[in-house]
């Protein structure tokens, strides 16, 4: 007998413990919030028939029906029987604790009906229910707190269920896996007990999948593992949790959404309803820059025609400030880096003001040069080429200094040699200068389309979608959803996770490219 | 080290080891004047009632995403202002808590009618009003020798003029339904019917409004493609003689400007006053309010006649306290007054969570109509059928 067979009986014990807890707590919080709300709509309707209010009442009242105010419809008087017979008035001076809450549940009542609810930030549960001469309104305390944890049941099952795993592990063999997890299976009974089936299985089955795992060996080669990279793993936990809290729950969360509906708050599961929605194009016609595949057109375009940009004028300009015979190159390559070091909401909110029709700066030198205004965001393309041009002032310094980097370190007896061997220019330019540019590039290149495609700044501060959302891209109009379109947070997110998809799809093909390059 | 450690617990704590739990707070986007106006009668409440008020500034721009996000988690606010055009949105919610159980006829009557009754919805009433807001029409006194009173004159402003002069007579942001929405109103249309129900954006009412401020446009009475800021500097350059703003645009006039206030224009073609959206500003209490017996304290000493008098002398707020109007520093102010004749004409914006999706759709009608001459009635058509889409797919 192996002396570590507890090691497998641990784990899949504390799994099945962590499962069941987690059942537990939910049903105990279910059957604590049945419990009370039946006992406060029981002591409602005790008001409601005359009886006398029983325990754990807070407050009970027989509310009489709301005195309009003549002036203004939404204020109303409202007045309660006392126990001896007495009417006292709501709230005013001498008002009690529970007055507003009193009030407040007979006005609900009058909208929308009967109805029992817990009281957020407290302890109390409040019912109205119809009564004659009125509204019978209970505030009722719980009597004691929701059932405890089960220890005993818990460390019982889980002792016992050592002995069943240690006998399986003496008889040995294919007895061995069974007796672990039957044995870690013990929970499962309880679990049945407290919520059903579906939760009973999901213990079973892990304990199974536990069992299976240290049958083959599997738990043992992990466990080495990690010893071995013990500090590693520390280090890297912080990170980690860090990552998790701040990407991977929202990531989680906004993946989720996409599935849901929002309707002024109301939230329902609607299922791949609003990616339908989204790419059959909602029956717009492909030049409505409502339906997705324009916009996604757009974005494309928008994309393409910036990376070029970008890296044309990057190089470009990379390939005159190498140049040794240019006088105050330092000076240059720090004002060409100056766009990129402005916040670029600031650059495009400049950029937006001199597209501005009547006093804008372009329109302006437009005039002097006696040439007719152009109201730039009215159309498309000049709406579109205003963006880009902002943009592009915004995107090319990086590429700049991507491009200026790797040229440093092409060694410059490589353009001599070819010199000397009477290689043109040209000639020196296509064989040398590109393929040391290239590895450098393409990352770059991968990384600015990213950029560019989800450029929400630019898009938003400078034409803002206009002419009529023409010139949006998928995280503007994603956006529009979410916040000036009627709250559809569920098809912002669906939005969002389409994104996603076609970022990852991009970084896949522009990995598998890069590649290849290098082959 | 005892140092670095108190300064990690206020680091990890931040605010709150520090807040009394009997204190109230109170959230506002205001600046400038404004936030001084209020912080003085915190100090002054603060000082009357004992009650310790911790005033938070928090940007406009989030101010509503914050308080959706911090109320339902308990983290939000006892009181805030804003105004009364997102309450509907709010209570579907439950983020604010209904009041009319501290307020009785006496409370409400403080108030001008209109002003307390947008505070008001579905049969509840969630703040009181602290501030009206409308547009107004503002004008050079040293341009005009008086400002015109039916919109025939914009176009033939030469009798007006005080001398030689040939700037633009009017700039208001054109594309924009909110200083839009007058000529809406004054052509006879509406967003919203009596029962609060949507009618259509492509009324005939709203094609006569919408045709004439293009006419405004294309007759240069007014110059294409301005913003707010720009509204200022045009008014302040003296290239435009009046402006459509609001109340804040007080403050964005130079000092050495001479102007005057005035009410609206009746349109000429109606005969009808052209009647601006009226905002209320109001202070509302969070459903999850720590003390609402308290809260509520301070909210209604905040709306009392005697601040109201204050306010409206120090930030220049439109105040909608009745009473406030009689007082003499107030009477004595043309502009106040002005802003106060305007409010007895002026349409309530909606409450209702639809009438966030207006804007959007009524915006791009705007710009496609001034900026891209399409048709005015397949602009507004087009703008109904892109709200209704909006809604489409919800259950």
């Amino acid at each position: 007998m192996r002396r570590d067979w507890w090691h497998a009986y641990v784990l899949a014990a504390l799994v099945s413990v962590i499962v069941a807890t987690g059942t537990f707590v939910g049903y105990r919080n279910a059957a604590f919030e049945h419990r009370e709300l039946a006992r406060a709509k029981h002591a409602a309707s005790s008001v409601a028939q005359g009886l006398l209010p029983m325990d754990n009442v807070v407050a009970a009242y027989l509310v009489s029906p709301a005195v309009q105010s003549r002036e203004y419809e939404f204020l109303r008087e409202r007045s309660v029987t006392e126990a001896d017979g007495s009417q006292r008035r709501l709230g005013g001076t001498g008002a009690h604790a529970f007055d507003k809450r009193i009030y407040d549940a007979a006005n609900t009542f009058d909208k929308s009906g009967a109805f029992v609810e817990l009281i957020i930030d407290s302890d109390y549960v409040i019912a109205a229910q119809p009564a004659r001469g009125g509204v019978a309104v209970a505030i009722t305390t719980p009597p004691k707190g929701p059932e405890p944890f089960p220890w005993l049941v818990v460390l019982g099952l889980v002792v016992m269920g050592s002995l069943v795993c240690a006998a399986g592990t003496l008889v040995g063999g294919g007895a061995r896996p069974l007796g672990l997890a039957l044995g870690a299976s013990g929970l499962a009974v309880p679990t049945f007990l407290w919520s059903g089936l579906a939760m009973a299985l999901v213990v079973i089955g892990c304990s199974m999948l536990i069992a299976w795992a240290d049958w083959r060996g599997s738990l043992r080669r992990a466990g080495r593992e990690f010893r071995k990279g013990g500090i590693a793993y520390a280090f890297l936990t912080p990170t980690a949790a860090a990552m998790l809290v701040l990407v991977g729950i929202p990531f989680v969360v906004g993946l989720g959404l996409g599935f849901y509906n929002n309707n002024h708050g109301e939230w329902t599961f609607v299922g791949l309803d609003n990616f339908i929605q989204i790419l059959s194009g909602d029956g717009r016609s492909l030049s409505d820059p409502l339906n997705f595949w324009f916009t996604l057109g757009v974005t494309v375009a928008w994309t393409a025609v910036n990376v070029v940009l970008h890296v044309s004028i990057g190089v470009g300009l990379a390939l005159v400030l190498r140049q040794r015979w240019l006088k105050g190159r330092h000076g240059f390559r720090m004002l060409l880096i100056l766009p990129w070091a402005i916040p670029n909401y600031i650059t495009a909110l400049i950029w937006k003001g001199m597209f501005q029709f009547e006093y804008g700066a372009i329109n302006s030198v437009l005039s002097t040069v006696g040439l007719d205004k152009v109201n730039w965001f009215s159309e498309w393309s000049t709406s579109f080429a205003s963006n880009v041009a902002t943009n592009t002032w915004l995107g090319f310094p990086f590429m700049m200094v991507v491009a200026l980097g790797a040229l440093e370190n092409i060694p410059g007896d490589m353009y001599e040699a070819a010199e000397v061997d009477g290689a043109s220019p040209w000639q020196r330019f296509h064989h040398i200068t590109i393929p040391h540019l290239m590895p450098a590039m393409l990352p770059a290149l991968a990384l600015g389309a990213i950029w560019t495609f989800n450029m929400f700044n630019v898009i938003y501060l400078v034409s803002d979608g206009r002419p009529g959302g023409g010139t949006d891209i998928l995280v503007t109009e994603a956006y529009r959803w979410a916040f000036e379109r009627g709250e559809r947070y569920g098809l912002a997110a669906a939005y969002a996770t389409i994104i996603f998809l076609i970022l990852i799809l991009w970084t896949v093909i522009g990995s598998r490219l890069a590649k290849k390059d290098e082959e | 080290m005892p140092r670095l450690l108190t300064l990690l617990l206020v680091l990890m704590f931040g605010c709150r080891a520090d807040a009394d739990p009997n204190s109230i707070l109170l959230w506002h986007a205001y600046s400038g004047a404004e936030q001084e106006a209020l912080r003085d009668s915190v100090l002054r409440i603060e000082q009357e009632h004992g009650i310790t008020v911790r005033l938070v500034s928090v940007p406009y721009e989030a101010f509503a995403d914050k308080l959706t996000a911090a109320i339902p988690n308990g983290n939000g606010p006892d009181l805030f202002v804003f105004a009364h055009d997102r309450i509907g949105h709010w209570t579907a919610n439950h983020l604010i808590e209904p009041l009319e159980y501290y307020v009785d006829d006496r409370i409400a009557a403080r108030y001008a009618f209109e002003a307390i009754s947008a505070m008001s919805y579905e049969g509840s009433l969630y703040g009181l009003p602290l501030a009206v807001k409308s547009v107004a029409l503002f004008y050079r006194t040293d341009i005009l020798s008086e400002p015109p009173t039916q919109t025939d004159q914009f176009f033939a402003m030469d009798a007006l003029y005080k001398g030689d002069w040939d700037g633009y007579p009017l700039v208001y942001e054109n594309t924009n339904l909110y200083p839009h929405a007058p000529w809406l109103h004054g052509f006879g249309g509406s967003l919203f019917d009596k029962d609060g129900g949507r009618t259509s954006l492509a009324t005939p009412e709203a094609v006569a409004a919408l045709s004439f401020a293009r006419k405004l446009d294309r007759d240069k009475v007014v110059p294409g493609g301005v913003d707010a800021r720009m509204v200022a500097t045009l008014f302040n350059e003296g290239k435009a003689a009046m402006a459509i703003s609001g109340p804040w645009f007080q403050n964005d006039i130079n000092p050495e400007v001479p102007w005057a206030v005035a009410t609206l224009p009746i349109v000429s073609e109606t005969g009808l006053a052209a009647k601006p959206f009226l905002g209320v500003e109001g202070i509302l209490m969070s459903s999850r309010a720590r003390n609402k017996d308290r809260a509520f304290a301070v909210l209604e000493a905040l709306t009392s006649d005697a601040e109201a008098v204050f306010r409206a002398g120090k930030a220049k707020q439109i105040v909608p306290n009745q009473a406030a109007y009689s007082d003499k520093t107030i009477s004595e102010n043309a502009a106040l007054m002005a802003f106060r004749k305007q409010l007895d004409s002026t349409v309530p914006m909606s409450a209702s969570p639809l009438m966030r999706s207006v804007w959007t759709p009524y915006q791009n009608a705007l710009l496609k109509v001034i900026d891209q001459g399409a048709d005015v009635a397949d602009a507004l058509r087009s703008a109904e059928s892109e709200m209704q889409s909006y809604s489409e797919g919800q259950p």
